[in-house]
This record gives structure tokens, C-alpha cells and sequence, in this order.
């Protein structure tokens, strides 16, 4: 008897080995004022049964992160290749709404606008990721800004780096009398959406007019220049003394080769931080106690003595109904696989663009969002 | 004679009395169909052209009736708060709120880089064909000559790259810092790191020179030798022969080629969007400071407009692309006023000689 329940525990492994998918069923708990509920989430992801590329389009800022994962996802699912490309944050929106691409990768999350004219259209977080500000002083390091600051200079009112305002925050800093040079991004950015979200909780000038988004009216300041992706910002700010530019946290090493500073931004506890996994941690702890169910959430300018106030989630944006099965198969897949420390969340993958992982409160949240996508 | 007693006698040519109907009835079924496909290709451009200012109108309409002619007397042009939850509304199309449409500094830059650029490359050009076409010696002149073509054939793309990385830093270093230091209104001020509206201009000159130098050669080439031998023997100086004998030749067809490099300048897109700074809402402060052009612009906002929910913004960007179109056709259309206005017989008599 004992033996005929063996082989039969034996013979069900094997066959579940043998099949195409398997099922994964993960339960979260929730509680609210003291009682306990149980929500059980299920996701059904596997390797599908034909060869399934997934096209993505968009964030320059995730784009290193995505190459990070093709391999492992490949080697883990054999019928799952991704294929990222970068262009912009609203490349990918706006890929992903035509359906050019399957997924497009977004800094920013979706606009209302955009929400109420494709029902159906979801963005899923898959990492936390932060946008440093860099500037070309020579022998100048550690300069401290603040948000208020940095929107009049890209106003265009303070147009030296040794303006009053800026050597308030330095006080045992000598700053040269240069002229600031401002470097912004051309395409349509999901870098341009958070620094501008910054800008504009910061400075009640800048809310009421370029207010934030992936393009904004930029105010005319005297010799702004552009530049087209995350390299591009560090190329035209390597090439510019006493440029100032906003750069995404996975370019920050071309970033330090180039020589360019970082500077230290206040938060909204008035302490001075530089983007590290410790600032961009808390900050990200802090914004996700309320995330929404469709997941837009900002977490720009969060409290916290720790938090690092140019932080973000990285979107991915698709169509909640997919053309095949496998297709929807293998966006769940990968979206649960991206957000599985075990898999693509691994710390491994993450520090090496200085992304976090998804807080643990947001992924019961996504988990439910992954199951909706079917085909 | 009758048709029937035509027929009757077996004449493969019926004798009609119109030389068209004979002609017509004389072709072969091979001359048919060749006649049919040359004159399906010689309308296609006309179908083309008509088949894309229909369209470009019909995507730009929305924005034509959103705009009314606030388009071409405001010079602010915002794509308005893609994120706000209210829209606004005009003549009953939505856009974005704080939407705005006006192309003034976009039509102030693509004229003006033009126009500096044909200033530029017209006198270099002619300047280079002449001398390639009649002073150079002839072992070199294969050799230059296809220096001259394979210029015409490098991508706008490398230009732009080139102008923004090199060819700009080093002009704003040298050239410019001496020309600022001249202090002429307009002409000084900061000279930036190489991306504005001087530099563009340059290298838009430089990407138009081997369309006006190329032409302007085989224009040269084509001055009947006996004309210029004529100057020589009556004992006129090389600079007299090329102005009185050559000069009102080519006149025309000079100024053909220019109208040609102009409408290239006109469209040039990719490089101008690497080096022109694309400036919005303003015009520039000096003849270095960051501008933008209408085909530039397209190409920048384009990915912007398009997450644009009421999808005012793709319109209003067609309406610019309209405008553009409209632009580059009165440029052309002007042009060839411009040469029969010039046009002589080629023989510079009765002209002041």
C-alpha cells in the first residue's frame, strides 16, 4: 500500500515535470484595523508551447536593466525571448497603445487621459528605479541643490553657478562664476516626466506652468541645450562645462567615467541625499502605503529623513488582452519572473543599474495585475 | 473614296481626314501599352503629389479649425498638460489643457538657416565649379570632381553628428569667439558648445554645396568654347571673360540649382534636429543661441503628440508639416519665376556689353 502511494506521489511529479505549465498560486495576506483577510492571487505562467518573442519599446532609463534579463529569462524559459529597444518613455506608450510593440517600458505611468481612452491598457511596475541630477564643475563635488532651485534654473532665473541662491546651499563651497548651461531631453522622456513631477512639487512657478510630463513647454531659458536618450544627456554634459542635467540612476556610471558630479538633492525632510539602494529604499517604502489598483502611482519627493526625492516605479505598459494565448502566457511569465527575487528582482541584476526591488506591500497589487493579462 | 470601297480594296490604311485618327490607327498593340505605362508613370508624381496634400490636409484639419489663425500670429507652441483630468475645446475639437498651437518660431528658423545657408553655399559653390570647370588642371579635375559627388552622398544623419561633436565645439572655439568678440548686434554673445543656429546654417551649407556645385560645373562645361576664346582674343581680363561671357549663360541654371539646394535646406531634417538645440518658444537672441525648424520640431515632438489622448497634438503637427509643404512649393514656384525672369538666349547681346 505505502509503496503504491509512493509511486503514485512519484508518477504525479513526473507528469507535472513532463507538462507544458505549471501553476503557481500565491497567497497574500492583507490586513486592515485588525481584522485579517486572505486574498489568493493566482497567476498562471509556465514556458509556452511555441517560440514567443516579446517586443519592447521605450524608457532609456530601463533599458539596461531589460538587456540585464534577456539571458537569464531565456535560459529559465526556453520559448521566452525578450527583445528591448529604447527610444523613450512615450515611444513606449504610445507603441504600446498602436500596438507596435507588446510592452512598452515607461518611467511614467499612464495619464488619465490615456487610462479612460484604452480600457484595457494597464502599466505594471516591475522595479524601482531613481534619476540623479549631474553637473560639469571641475574640482567642484558634493553640491547640494534643492528642487526649488533647480526649476529657476531651468526657468532661466539663476543663470551662474556662483548665483546667491545656489551658494546658500554651499556655504563652505567656493563656486566659479560660469554660466549654467542647461541640458534637457528631446524625445519624449519618461526621465523628462519624474524631474519635472520633481520640479513641481518643489516650486509653485513651475506646477502652475510646465507642470510635469514625458514632453512639457520647457520656459525658455537662454542656451538650454537638448540631447536624445540617457547617453546622449551625458555625452552633451561631458562636453559642456557648467552644463547641469538630469540623468537616470542606470546611467550613473558612464556618468562618474565621463566626470561629471552628482549633485545632493533636499528632501522633504530638508536633508541632503545623493541616490543610493539605502535613499532609494526608504523613499520607495514610503510612497507605496496607498498604491492605487491600476498601479499609477508617484513616488517623487516622499518623507522621510532617508528618501531620495527623485524616485520612481518602471512601467511596463500593455494591453490587458493579448492576440494568443502564448503571448499572454509569456508576458506573465516574464512580468512575474521580473518581480521574483529568485528571478529577475535579484540583487544581482538590480545594483548593477541601481534599481531596488518592488516593495513587498505593492506585490500582492501587481501579482493581480499580472493575472489580468490573457490572450 | 467611300469606307466601304477603302474596304473593299483591302487597304490596311483607311484614308480619314484627321492626321491625329491616322496617326492613332496606325500604332501597333506593342506601341499601345508602351504608350499607356509611360503615361501611368509620367502622372504618378502628379497622383503622388495631389494624393499627399490631400492626406496631410485631411490629418491636419482638426488643428486647422482648433487653430484659426492664432497658428500663424502666436509664438508659443505647447502640447499643453497631458496629464491634466480637463480638456479644452475649440470649435468643437478637444485638446490637451493649456494646449497652444502657433508656428512662428519654427517658420522663423527654417527661413532664416535657409537662407544663411544659401548665402553661404551659392558663392562657394559657383566659386568652386568655376574654377573645377575651367582653371584647374584637366588630370585633376576627375579627381576633384568626385570628391564633389561623394559629398552629395553622405547622410544627413553623419552631418549632424559630425556638426554637433566636432565641426560646432571647434567653431564655437575659434570662429565664433572671434566674431563675438566684434561685437555686431545679432552677431555676439555667448557662443555655446556648438549647437545653434550659425552651426546649423554652416552645415546645411555644406550639405547643399555639392547640389549648386555639381550642376553649376556641367553648366560651366557647357559654355560654347567660342564665346570664351572670343573674350580672350578681343583682350578682356580672366575676371571680365567669366562676367560678361560665362556669367549670363549659366544664370538661369545657376539659380535653378540654388532653388534646389534651398529646398533641400528647407527640409533638412535629422541634422538640424542633432545640432540646432531645439529652442522652444523663443527666437534666438543671437546668430548663435539654440533655434528650431518646422521639420526639426516634427521630428521631436512627434513621440510627445502621440501620447497625446485627444490626439490634438498629431494634428497640430501636421498642420506645421502642411505648412512646411506649402513653404518648400512656393520656394520651388518662386524659383522658377525667378529663372524665366533671368532666362536670355544665352548670347550676351544688346545686355551692356
Amino acid at each position: 500500500m505505502k509503496r503504491l502511494i509512493l509511486l503514485a506521489l512519484v508518477g504525479s511529479v513526473a507528469l507535472a515535470a513532463c507538462g507544458g505549465s505549471s501553476n503557481n498560486a500565491s497567497s497574500t495576506t492583507s490586513t486592515t484595523a485588525g481584522t485579517t483577510t486572505t486574498t489568493s492571487v493566482t497567476v498562471t505562467t509556465g514556458n509556452p508551447t511555441a517560440a514567443v518573442t516579446l517586443n519592447e519599446a521605450g524608457s532609456s532609463l530601463l533599458y539596461p536593466f531589460l538587456q540585464e534579463l534577456v539571458t537569464p529569462l531565456h535560459t529559465q524559459y526556453s520559448n521566452i525571448t525578450l527583445a528591448p529597444s529604447p527610444g523613450g518613455s512615450g515611444k513606449g506608450i504610445s507603441d504600446a497603445i498602436s500596438g507596435v510593440v507588446q510592452m512598452g517600458g515607461s518611467d511614467a505611468y499612464l495619464s488619465p487621459g490615456q487610462l479612460s481612452a484604452n480600457p484595457g491598457l494597464m502599466n505594471i511596475p516591475i522595479a524601482v528605479s531613481a534619476q540623479a541630477v549631474n553637473y560639469n564643475l571641475s574640482g567642484v563635488s558634493n553640491l547640494k541643490l534643492s528642487g526649488d532651485v533647480i526649476a529657476q534654473i531651468y526657468e532661466g532665473k539663476i543663470t551662474k553657478w556662483n548665483a546667491q541662491p545656489i551658494a546658500a546651499l554651499n556655504q563652505n563651497v567656493t563656486l566659479p562664476d560660469t554660466t549654467i548651461v542647461p541640458v534637457r531631453r528631446v524625445d519624449s522622456s519618461g526621465d523628462t516626466f519624474i524631474f519635472t513631477s520633481f520640479l513641481s512639487a518643489t516650486n509653485t512657478t513651475w506646477q502652475s506652468g510646465p507642470a510635469f510630463g514625458t514632453t512639457v513647454t520647457w520656459p525658455a531659458a537662454p542656451g538650454e541645450l537638448t540631447a536624445n536618450g540617457n547617453p546622449g544627456m551625458v555625452q552633451t554634459c561631458k562636453a559642456t562645462p557648467g552644463c547641469i542635467a538630469y540623468v537616470g540612476v542606470s546611467a550613473e556610471a558612464s556618468a562618474q567615467t565621463a566626470g561629471l558630479g552628482e549633485a545632493m538633492l533636499e528632501n522633504k525632510a530638508g536633508q541632503f541625499v545623493q541616490p543610493s539602494s539605502d535613499t532609494i529604499t526608504a523613499a520607495a517604502a514610503a510612497g507605496s502605503g496607498n498604491v492605487p489598483a491600476n498601479l499609477a502611482q508617484s513616488l517623487i519627493y516622499e518623507d522621510g529623513a532617508q528618501s531620495y526625492p527623485i524616485v520612481n516605479f518602471e512601467y511596463m505598459v500593455l494591453k490587458s488582452s493579448q492576440s494568443s494565448s502564448d503571448t499572454a502566457l509569456a508576458m506573465r511569465t516574464f512580468l512575474a519572473w521580473a518581480v521574483d527575487p529568485a528571478g529577475g528582482s535579484s540583487s544581482t541584476y538590480l545594483a548593477k543599474e541601481d534599481f531596488v526591488a518592488l516593495p513587498a506591500t505593492v506585490l500582492p497589487k501587481v501579482k493581480a495585475a499580472i493575472a489580468q493579462i490573457t490572450g | 473614296m467611300t469606307d466601304t470601297a477603302e474596304r473593299a480594296l483591302g487597304q490596311a490604311t483607311p484614308l480619314v481626314s484627321s492626321p491625329r485618327a491616322r496617326r492613332r490607327s496606325e500604332l501597333t498593340r506593342r506601341d499601345v501599352v508602351v504608350s499607356t505605362v509611360l503615361t501611368g508613370a509620367a502622372t504618378l508624381p502628379t497622383i503622388a503629389l495631389a494624393f499627399l496634400a490631400y492626406e496631410m490636409l485631411r490629418s491636419a484639419w482638426p488643428a486647422i479649425v482648433f487653430n484659426g489663425t492664432s497658428f500663424f500670429t502666436t509664438k508659443t507652441f505647447t502640447l499643453g498638460n497631458l496629464y491634466a483630468t480637463s480638456v479644452e475645446t475649440h470649435h468643437g475639437y478637444q485638446a490637451a489643457a493649456g494646449a497652444h498651437y502657433g508656428v512662428l518660431p519654427f517658420v522663423f528658423g527654417t527661413v532664416v538657416s535657409s537662407f544663411i545657408a544659401l548665402v553661404v553655399a551659392v558663392p562657394v559653390s559657383v566659386a568652386g565649379a568655376l574654377l573645377l570647370a575651367d582653371k584647374v588642371p584637366a588630370r585633376l579635375q576627375g579627381t576633384l570632381g568626385i570628391f564633389l559627388e561623394v559629398l552629395a552622398g553622405i547622410p544627413s544623419v553623419v552631418f549632424g553628428l559630425w556638426g554637433v561633436y566636432t565641426f560646432g565645439p571647434l567653431l564655437s572655439r575659434t570662429v565664433f569667439k572671434w566674431m563675438a568678440a566684434l561685437h555686431i548686434p545679432w552677431l555676439s554673445g555667448p557662443t555655446g558648445a556648438g549647437q545653434g543656429l550659425l552651426t546649423s546654417s554652416l552645415v546645411l551649407a555644406v550639405m547643399i554645396v555639392p547640389i549648386i556645385a555639381s550642376t553649376s560645373r556641367e553648366l560651366f562645361r557647357s559654355v560654347p568654347v567660342l564665346s570664351k576664346e572670343g573674350a580672350v582674343a578681343m583682350g578682356m581680363t580672366p575676371y571680365e571673360a567669366v562676367r560678361v561671357v560665362t556669367i549670363p549663360f549659366v544664370r538661369t541654371g545657376i539659380i535653378a540649382a540654388s532653388i534646389l539646394g534651398l529646398g533641400r535646406a528647407l527640409g533638412e531634417t535629422i541634422a538640424v534636429l542633432i545640432i540646432s538645440g531645439n529652442a522652444l518658444n523663443l527666437y534666438p537672441h543671437s546668430i548663435f543661441d539654440p533655434f528650431s525648424t518646422m521639420a526639426a520640431s516634427i521630428a521631436a515632438i512627434l513621440d510627445g503628440a502621440l501620447t497625446d489622448s485627444t490626439h490634438m497634438a498629431v494634428h497640430a503637427l501636421g498642420e506645421v508639416g502642411l505648412l512646411l509643404l506649402v513653404i518648400t512649393l512656393i520656394a520651388n514656384l518662386g524659383g522658377r519665376w525667378l529663372t524665366r525672369r533671368f532666362s536670355t538666349t544665352g548670347l550676351p547681346v544688346g545686355r551692356g556689353v
